[in-house]
């Protein structure tokens, strides 16, 4: 009873930090922020600060109208998220709960002041060796258990959720926010998805005003799956590497509609189990055999817990693979036989890193069409040189085998 | 440290610590025309602006002493009382003069603020006298006592840190 109280309560008390549909400033709120109406601002903003005057302009205030003035050309940016939804932006990102741990790592491989984060979701929140600056945020739990209190506490003015997975979860969360909050932006990205990558990441640039570093990312990211699809382009069907996918779980591979299918399929690779509905079917051990892959991939991660940032144990990844050949009858499979079984975590193959993972994977599928691919130093430039954290891939993490 | 006295050692650190801090990283300075005017005299003020494209800068005179008037746009300028707050708009220098009382000492002391890089801080104090004489007068300006003291200390405590060095460097 006291919850439902207090969230009542929060609901009706809640104003999100920005919530206004008007630009600061903008005196004769024609939707412009004319040059003088920005100087007549910011002497507002001084004198009420500085100079014992009045004036209802605040430091956030007056810090928007000059993002507006200087960025957006004094006037609201309008922007197309990945539901096709425009959705109009009066001042900057201050406040930003991020439902998605891909959004937020494209935010910080954008170069997104990451102290504007106030809140992040409780898987992100968790990665404490890939997401260190979440650790001391708010947890809001998840799409499908939402902590709503939490996240109005944290008074955003930008709430980010998925776009087109677990749309009826995040479409309830969007319509409850929009209820509590008037002028609150959810904005709504995958980020995860190779056909729309790029041009989510283009977007995202240019809601945070960071069109070149956007370009820059974006540059970065085509070139590597440029490269893969220049790579594979031309081989005949029948020519293409069959290949045997393993979820986590063993004899459970990934069907057509499976995110994973999509990125073997990218890097060339024929998956002789792409059929049905099931994203994640079980498979009869005998049919993997009868349909004698020549390369076999095995996911690591959330089911299977071994490797991945948050740790370095190469002897873990070792030992899934040893158990795979070892399976009865997989010494006749052409994969074995050819020493072409590999581990890969779904760190790097699941979400935004898809590219690196997509990148390892034509490299075993055809490993003389991509002998100059390194996936290796790709992944530590995207750490280094986008993401900014100091991991060292040599001593660090654990991310394939072999 | 072969050949460096611990006490030596001792004295650069307080220098790495206490110089840069004194001297760097100001995106606004002061100058003044002249800090010891005559009674009435009109005297100029200097502000060198170093990397801010849209913010501001608050200045506040010594009691006695009077705005006098600035080539800065008057749409960008407010004087109240003892502040003359002025919009800094991709300026690099605003130049102001002041009336200098009959008689009277004080800190001209400023503040700015970078609203795009969202950083701030204060001006460094600038004292001026009439004719060079020190009245009990104080500034109408209020700050927090460590923000003015802060400068000062690191200059007492850099030179002292050469003194001892130098010192050290004899034994």
């Amino acid at each position: 009873m006291n919850r439902w109280y207090l969230l009542g309560l929060l609901l009706l008390l809640a104003v999100p930090a920005s919530a206004a549909e008007d630009i600061p400033g903008d005196a004769d709120a024609d939707g412009t922020l004319a040059r003088a109406e920005y100087a007549s601002a910011a002497l507002a903003y001084l004198d009420a600060a500085y100079m014992d005057g009045a004036g209802d302009l605040d430091r956030d205030d007056i810090r928007d109208a000059a993002w507006v003035y200087a960025r957006w050309d004094g006037k609201p940016r309008e922007v197309t998220d990945s539901t096709g939804r425009t959705v109009t932006l009066y001042r900057p990102l201050r406040r930003v709960v991020t439902f998605s741990g891909e959004s937020l790592e494209t935010l910080r491989s954008l170069g997104f002041d990451m102290d504007k984060v106030v809140a992040v979701d409780k898987y992100s929140h968790e990665k404490e060796t890939f997401f260190p600056e979440c650790r001391d945020k708010a947890n809001v739990g998840s799409i499908w258990s939402p902590d709503m209190e939490k996240v109005l506490s944290v008074r955003p003015d930008t709430v980010i959720l998925y776009a087109t997975i677990s749309t009826a979860a995040c479409d309830n969360i969007q319509k409850r926010l929009e209820a509590s909050s008037p002028g609150i932006r959810v904005l709504r990205f995958d980020c995860f998805k190779p056909a729309t990558y790029a041009g989510e990441i283009r977007t995202i640039a240019s809601i945070v005003d960071e069109p070149e570093r956007g370009e820059e990312f974006a540059s970065f990211y085509g070139s590597t799956m440029d490269q893969i699809q220049d790579g594979t382009a031309g081989i005949p069907d029948g020519e293409k590497t069959r290949v045997y996918f393993e979820y986590w779980f063993d004899y459970t591979t990934v069907a057509a509609s499976a995110g994973y299918n999509e990125k073997t399929e990218l890097a060339g690779g024929k998956n002789p189990f792409a059929t049905g509905t099931t994203e994640y079917p079980a498979v009869d051990p005998e049919a993997i055999i009868v349909a004698d892959p020549q390369v076999v991939v095995k996911l690591a991660g959330q089911g299977l817990a071994a490797g991945g940032y948050a740790g370095h144990d190469p002897e873990a990844l070792a030992a899934i693979r040893s158990a795979l050949v070892e399976r009865p009858g997989w010494s006749r499979i052409s994969a074995v036989e050819d020493g072409r079984v590999h581990v890969i975590h779904s760190d790097i193959l699941g979400g935004a890193q898809h590219f690196i993972g997509t990148a390892y994977l034509a490299k075993w599928f055809y490993p003389d069409r991509f002998s100059d691919l390194d996936p290796h130093a790709v992944h530590q430039r995207y750490l280094t040189g986008f993401q900014g954290i100091d991991f060292d891939l040599a001593s660090q993490g654990t991310f394939v085998y072999p | 440290m072969i050949g460096l006295p611990a006490n030596r050692l001792f004295c650069l650190i307080l220098l790495f610590l206490f110089v840069p801090a004194a001297v760097c990283g100001a995106p606004v300075t002061r100058t003044l025309s002249t800090a010891e005017p005559g009674a009435g005299e009109v005297f100029t003020v200097s502000l060198s602006i170093d990397g801010i494209d849209l913010g501001g800068v608050v200045e506040t005179l010594p009691t006695g002493y009077a705005f006098a008037g600035t080539e800065h746009p008057d749409d960008r300028v407010l004087v109240r009382g003892q502040h003359i707050g002025f919009a800094v708009m991709n300026d690099t220098a605003i130049t102001y003069s002041v009336t200098a009382p009959a008689s009277g000492s004080g800190d001209i002391t400023g503040t700015w603020e970078d609203f795009l890089d969202e950083t701030d801080g204060e001006v460094a104090a600038s004292h001026v006298a009439v004719d060079g004489i020190e009245t009990a007068a104080e500034s109408a300006g209020e700050k927090p006592a460590a923000q003015e003291a802060a400068p000062r200390f690191a200059v007492v405590a850099a030179a002292a840190a050469l003194l001892l060095a130098g010192w050290g460097g004899r034994r």
